[in-house]
């Protein structure tokens, strides 16, 4: 198992990085709270990026790092990580397939839920039971709802099917796992990309805030603390990498590595979002300050494509079957 | 990022596994049980001391080194599958890790023409070495030791105790970290001796461990006299050797470790299949979590590879210490906890488990204790990794 990225993957980390720093601030992310709008300018960039949904997913998860370290507003995960591997369409599209109970399985029930920022891209991918793929065109906002979440930063909607003919496309069962365990892996990825971003936010708190004439960050308390929830953070990074290389692999542990990748992102992010916001203390508690912004995009993320929960139960099924 | 290595690589693995094949001793294919100790009364069995023997004669000891120390000069790539497969298939390298591991490096890299010299027995194990570090004074604080080295012309007079010595009874030489300048600030003093076993003066007592076997032991030194080219590197310069010598046990310790966590995971899957507990969800929930962080662990130890490969430091090491011993511990209590009420009964005769789950879980707690406790580790990461600073 080689994890050496290439040079061509170090470079588009580079780039997405500086994009993303220059694009999309704090402010930006703050400003899509009220106005969903902001985020145009920074989808023109990142709508050439698109062809990462058709690449290697490796490539792809390094990019949805950058974003998840952004909370990046916008189609970006809907488009790379779930619509174009689905339909190897670059157009800017999204998926739905969860039916009432939220589980991203094949049902036939005609409203689907957690359908990703389905207001602002062209295409929606229905997945029917079979499993089979149904694309569509972004109906109008009479079968549009939004549902509210904690995350200002990511849409969520549900689209309701009824009476609509579709035509579905079967897709064969391997092709449909890859899918899913790619698209485990993508969220993964920007999860682990935002837990990145509050451990950051943490650490530099934990080194210029001081207490009793010392930066807090240099009591043990605070210290070991850092120290479980950098060993969580690279711990799920690798997971995600991983799981990403048996999907461009087709190896017959994909699966079980995106369950695993998934999982392990959301205990990280769980565990650095605590945690962070008890190191900043009361400070971290202010709409003003910037870190609840991140709080809520990591928060919200370990429900969208299974909980934490679920994936293990799933990757328990696997290891009994 | 790729899963499979490049074509000379998996032919290098073929070539292990072949002479794994031809060569491995019945002993070992029997294969340690889950916690990697053996059964047996003597400390080192002679059939492994004939093992390490065979493995160096054959270039595989230590394959990075070249065949006058064991080994056929192979890339790094190949040193991490050669771990990986000696750890897969439970083929121990050596009964007595001291001397290959953390002496002969440090011999290499400190030593002198003479010292270098004793480098290849410590590796074919023919020579039995024991460290000297931990005092009782001086455990995580390994820098506060105080066993006395007094330089009298041309040697040195040793006094003083060192405790929790593995393999101290049976050891040739002791490789011995001992306060030369006590005066100067604690790193400063420190030099390292190499002290022959058999010297007037040295008393060693066998320390009964929580398990109740002795592979450790109390050593008492007592006007021991130590010819002074024994000094291994500078005066007063032994720190850096202590430093040196704990990054050669953790370079290739985690492969081992991961790998046994993976067997315990393993494990755990067919105890819960035996006790029914298979179809108890809060059960099948923990024990998927515990594949998952064996999944985890074992990319991060590769992602580390990768950044130390490319000649970067990498931090993924420093993690993989403090996450497989309390990895491993915590799997040990849920094997017991599927045990359900026969979670503490040793008795071979009543329970299923005959008290495997237990007895490692007791053995386990060495793990998070010694080679830098958990608590330590993490001091380790905050402020090496994360660059905190010192309290």
């Amino acid at each position: 198992m080689d994890f050496t990225p290439t040079e061509h993957q170090t470079l588009l980390r580079e780039t997405l990085r500086k994009l993303l720093e220059r694009e999309c601030p704090a402010a930006l992310v703050r400003a899509h709270v009220d106005d969903p709008g902001v985020h145009e300018p920074l989808w023109t960039h990142l709508r050439e990026y698109v062809a990462l949904g058709t690449g290697p997913a490796t490539d792809c998860c390094l990019a949805l790092e950058e974003t998840g370290h952004a909370a990046a507003p916008g189609p970006f995960l809907a488009t790379v990580g779930l619509y174009t591997p689905l339909t190897g369409d670059e157009t800017p599209g999204t998926v739905a397939i969860a039916g009432s109970a939220g589980e991203w399985l094949p049902n036939d029930e005609p409203v689907k839920t957690f359908v990703l920022e389905a207001d602002r891209v062209e295409r929606i991918a229905v997945v029917c039971p079979g499993p089979a793929v149904a694309v569509i065109e972004r109906p109008g906002p009479e079968r549009l709802r939004p549902v509210a979440t904690v995350d200002f930063s990511r849409r969520v909607f549900e689209l309701d099917t009824t009476g609509l003919a579709l035509e579905a496309r079967p897709l064969e069962r391997g092709a449909f796992d890859r899918w899913r365990a790619r698209a485990y892996a993508s969220i993964a990825a920007e999860m682990v990309g935002t837990a990145r971003r509050i451990l950051g936010m943490a650490l530099d708190h934990a080194r210029h805030r001081h207490q009793f004439g010392v930066p807090i960050g240099s009591f043990q308390a605070i210290q070991h603390k850092l120290a479980d929830m950098s060993l969580a953070l690279e711990r799920a990074t690798a997971a995600v990498h991983y799981a990403a290389m048996t999907v461009d692999a087709g190896h017959p542990d994909l699966l079980r590595a995106a369950h695993a990748a998934k999982a392990a992102a959301g205990d990280a992010a769980r565990r650095i979002l605590k945690d962070g916001i008890q190191i900043h203390g009361g400070i971290g508690y202010t709409w003003e300050h910037d870190l609840h912004l991140y709080l809520r995009r990591a928060t919200a993320d370990e429900y969208l494509l299974g909980t934490t929960g679920w994936h293990l139960d799933r990757l328990a099924d696997l290891l009994f079957a | 990022m790729r899963l499979a290595w490049g074509p000379q690589d998996e032919a290098f693995r073929a070539e292990l596994v072949a002479f794994l094949d031809e060569h491995t001793p019945p002993e070992a294919r029997a294969g340690a049980d889950f916690m990697g100790e053996y059964s047996g009364d003597e400390i080192v069995p002679q059939w492994l001391r004939d093992w390490q023997a065979t493995l160096f004669d054959h270039g595989w000891m230590i394959p990075g080194y070249p065949p006058e120390l064991g080994g056929r000069n192979c890339t790094p790539v190949q040193t991490l599958i050669y771990l990986e497969t000696m750890a897969e298939r439970r083929v121990p390298r050596s009964g007595h890790f001291p001397g290959y591991a953390i002496v002969t490096p440090s011999l290499l890299e400190y030593g002198d023409d003479a010292q270098r010299a004793l480098a290849p027995a410590a590796a074919r194990g023919d020579t039995v070495w024991c460290i000297g570090m931990s005092e009782p004074d001086a455990g995580s604080d390994l820098a506060g030791l105080k066993t006395r080295a007094e330089l009298r012309g041309d040697h040195f007079v040793v006094n003083g105790q060192k405790v929790w010595t593995s393999y101290a009874q049976i050891a040739d030489k002791c490789f011995c970290y001992v306060r030369t300048d006590p005066a100067a600030p604690k790193h400063k003093g420190i030099s390292v001796l190499i002290i022959d076993m058999d010297s007037p003066g040295i008393e060693v007592r066998p320390l009964t461990h929580i398990t109740r076997k002795a592979d450790f032991a109390e050593v008492f030194f007592t006007d021991v006299v130590v010819p002074r080219e024994n000094l291994v590197g500078p005066l007063n310069g032994g720190w850096a050797i202590t430093q040196g010598s704990l990054a050669h046990e953790r370079a290739g310790l985690w492969v081992e470790g991961v790998a046994r966590f993976e067997q315990t995971v393993g494990a755990l899957v067919e105890l819960a299949r035996r006790t029914g507990r298979d179809r108890d969800p809060v059960a099948r929930r923990r024990i998927a979590a515990a594949y998952e962080l064996a999944t985890s662990l074992r990319a991060l130890g590769y992602k580390g590879f990768a950044s130390y490969a490319q000649g970067s430091s990498a931090p993924e090491h420093s993690y993989m210490k403090l996450a497989t011993s309390e990895a491993g511990k915590a799997a040990f209590e849920l094997g017991m906890e599927l045990c359900g009420a026969y979670g503490a009964v040793t008795d071979p005769d009543r329970g299923q488990e005959a008290g495997r789950w237990v007895t490692s879980f007791f053995v386990s707690f060495a793990n998070t204790i010694a080679g830098g406790s958990s608590e330590i580790q993490r001091n380790i990461v905050a402020q090496r990794v994360l660059g905190l600073p010192r309290g």
